[in-house]
């Protein structure tokens, strides 16, 4: 499927390439984060401590005024006074609002946005694929009526209609048990990772049109080849000839479209939490939404997670870079950002 | 082919997509779960007042005579009544969407009037400070969500250094343009100054509310313009034509932004004909972020009490002109560019 020639152009982009070599290293270091967040995370980014509320990251210790009021000879007096808020190494990021440790929250919602990020891509490229190489390799009315299909879905803002789809069909998620936990590895850290289900369906249902275009071009380019014609000739069937040599002569423009897409669904997944329309408890956008209500006084609460947004999507894109440079397929690379 | 006939056949094609659109939106209420009636009655309603209110909206018609009078409504510029604010659906979203146009116009002049020159400086200067500069603003500003950056937009400029408001928008483009038509309307033999001062305080109201959200929706534009003037440039830098143009003594400038530039502007516009729907996507939730009162936050908000009238109509109103802003970028490009036939 991927030719020696294919695996040489890789290596070689990626050792000319600095910028390939960081996205390399920023999407590990966000993978590492994702798949062992309850072995590093220091808290359960779930459990609230109200003691500790609002502790500022370390190296940012401030002075809060406080009002409190005393009983002095039987009279209320209210008293103002500089508290001294000292950043602890046990939340290396400070707490939220309610005492959750920022840090383990960031690090457990890397999860729900990975697992978005690639549950939503396959299902986009699976739902994509299908109807692209249909409509490509049998063109005529097939092909007229599914990209009439696929037109009136980009008459639609993919943000608007994925706000449109999930505010009005709910909340539904899935919970998959967390193994560290299931082997007692990591105790008290939350027992199962919370998936929205509707956030992927529908980020699924509002990118599956860019890969149906995708395989649709190279489907109706190869249609016509002559080893396609060859293969017809010795009875090959439908089925044989787009599993044989349709999909895997599209499988490079696909892989760098889903590559971009990856970054883009965990933007709009991050934008869908924001607005409240997600299912998942843990989730970067969920955390900033609430982070905004206490700017003036804990500004790490929505800092935090966009930053490790930022972090993923660079690190994606420059991986997209990589892989489009090194293939070079020019792909139409669909709605980006949020 | 000619323009005309162009716009004729696009415009033949816009009015299917256009009519797949209405249906879509028109499905939506049937695919999505929760009787709009719940939304309306109150909790303890009797069964006869439920009936009574669906009756009055027309909710227990077969679908099809539902979709039928739907549309029927629409050829007349009827988009039903909003449910909770008996108001017709028409105005509200109309009176909503010069906030949403402005927000997309201002970051779409921030965009270009940045990201070009920028894009020139770095591949002028290519391996040098200012063009690495350019390429790793380009890198953030592409993957940064633009929720975020309004906030922090807001955390710095707002909050700590006071400079600009959070949020609202107490005027729009509209009252800066009244106190011109005011003017125009008094006549030229009413001797009727400009009252500049007014004017100049108007519009510095506008600018000054407008400056965040412009900038929170428009980075990702800046720098995806800058990221393709960039690789543009160099690409047309390196051509035949350009070493001709130098060759026979052009000054660098004219051979830079006559020719090299102007060329790299059409594969520009392509792409952002393609990303128009992320700037209207941008621009909900960029509204979201600061409270303005367009499309979008109306959007949101009628979709959290289920006020189907208003939510049909603010995605029709989205829908429609996203395919009328397609068409123009087509006509755009196809008549800078003249080798592309319109096809």
């Amino acid at each position: 499927m991927v030719s020696d020639r294919t695996k040489r152009n890789l290596k070689a982009e990626l050792r000319e390439s600095a910028l390939a070599k960081l996205g390399v290293a920023l999407v590990a270091l966000v993978l590492v984060a994702a798949a062992f967040a309850p072995l590093l995370a220091p808290h359960d980014p779930t459990a609230t401590d109200p003691g500790n509320a609002s502790l500022p990251p370390l190296g940012f210790s401030t002075t809060e005024n406080q009002t409190t009021s005393e009983m002095v000879d039987g009279e209320i007096q209210v008293v103002e006074q500089e508290v001294q808020v000292n950043a602890t190494a046990s939340h290396p990021l400070g707490t939220d609002s309610v005492g959750r440790d920022v840090l383990s929250r960031v690090l457990f919602g890397a999860r729900t946005s990975l697992l978005v990020g690639i549950f939503g891509t396959a299902l986009a490229v699976a739902l994509g694929v299908v109807v692209g190489l249909t409509a490509g390799y049998y063109g005529g009315r097939v092909d007229d009526g599914l990209m009439r299909v696929a037109d009136v879905m980009l008459a639609f803002p993919s943000l608007v209609l994925a706000i449109a789809l999930i505010g009005l069909w709910g909340r539904q998620s899935i919970a998959i048990p967390d193994p560290f936990v299931r082997l007692g590895l990591a105790p008290g850290m939350p027992e199962s990772a919370v998936i929205p289900g509707t956030v992927v369906v529908v980020v699924a249902l509002v990118n599956w049109v860019w890969f149906a275009r995708v395989a649709r071009g190279e489907a109706l380019s190869i249609r016509s080849a002559e080893y396609v014609t060859a293969a017809r000739a010795i009875g090959a069937s439908d089925r044989t000839i787009i599993r044989e040599h349709v999909l895997p002569n599209s499988i490079t423009p696909i892989l760098v479209l889903a590559t971009i897409q990856i970054a883009a669904i965990i933007l709009l997944e991050s934008a869908l939490s924001f607005l409240g329309f997600s299912g998942a408890n843990l989730s970067w956008g969920l955390d900033i939404a609430q982070g905004r209500d206490y700017l003036a006084s804990s500004w790490w609460i929505a800092t935090m997670p966009g930053i490790a947004i930022v972090i993923s999507v660079v690190g994606i894109n420059l991986i997209g870079d990589w892989l489009r440079d090194a293939l070079d397929p020019g792909v139409d690379q669909g709605e980006g950002g949020v | 082919m000619s323009l005309g006939r162009f716009l004729l056949r696009r415009g033949v094609h816009g009015v299917f997509v256009v009519w797949g659109v209405v249906t879509v939106v028109f499905l939506l209420r049937f695919i999505s779960p929760g009787d709009p009636v719940n939304f309306i009655a109150p909790l303890d309603a009797s069964p006869e007042l439920r009936r009574r209110i669906a009756e009055e909206l027309g909710l227990n018609r077969p679908m099809y005579v539902q979709y039928a009078e739907y549309l029927a409504g629409l050829v007349r510029g009827d988009m039903g009544f909003s449910y909770l604010r008996g108001q017709e659906a028409s105005a509200i979203v109309f009176a909503r969407l010069p906030a949403t146009i402005e927000l997309a116009v201002a970051a779409s002049v921030v965009a270009v009037v940045i990201a070009i020159p920028l894009g020139v400086i770095s591949a002028t200067r290519r391996h040098q400070p200012a063009d690495y500069g350019a390429t790793l603003f380009s890198l953030v500003g592409i993957s940064t969500p633009n929720f975020w950056l309004g906030i922090m937009l807001i955390l710095v400029a707002a909050v700590q250094l006071n400079l600009f408001p959070t949020s609202q928008r107490p005027v729009g483009f509209l009252e800066i343009f009244g106190h011109l038509v005011a003017v125009e309307l008094a006549g030229p033999s009413v001797a009727v100054p400009l009252d500049v001062r007014a004017f100049a305080g108007t519009l510095g109201t506008w600018l000054w509310h407008i400056t965040l959200p412009a900038l929170t929706l428009g980075t990702y534009f800046t720098a995806l313009i800058t990221r393709l003037t960039r690789s543009g440039m160099l690409d047309e830098l390196g051509k035949p034509y350009v070493d001709a143009a130098r060759a026979k003594g052009l000054p660098e400038t004219l051979v830079r932004y006559r020719h090299a530039l102007r060329n790299t502007l059409i594969p520009v516009i392509t792409v952002l004909g393609l990303q128009l729907g992320t700037l209207i996507g941008g621009a909900v939730i960029t509204e979201a972020v600061f409270a303005w009162p367009g499309l979008g936050t109306l959007l949101i908000g009628s979709i959290n009490v289920r006020d189907w009238p208003l939510i049909q109509a603010s995605l029709i109103v989205i829908g429609v002109s996203f395919v009328l802003l397609n068409i123009a970028v087509d006509a755009l490009y196809a008549s800078l560019d003249p080798r592309v036939d319109y096809e």
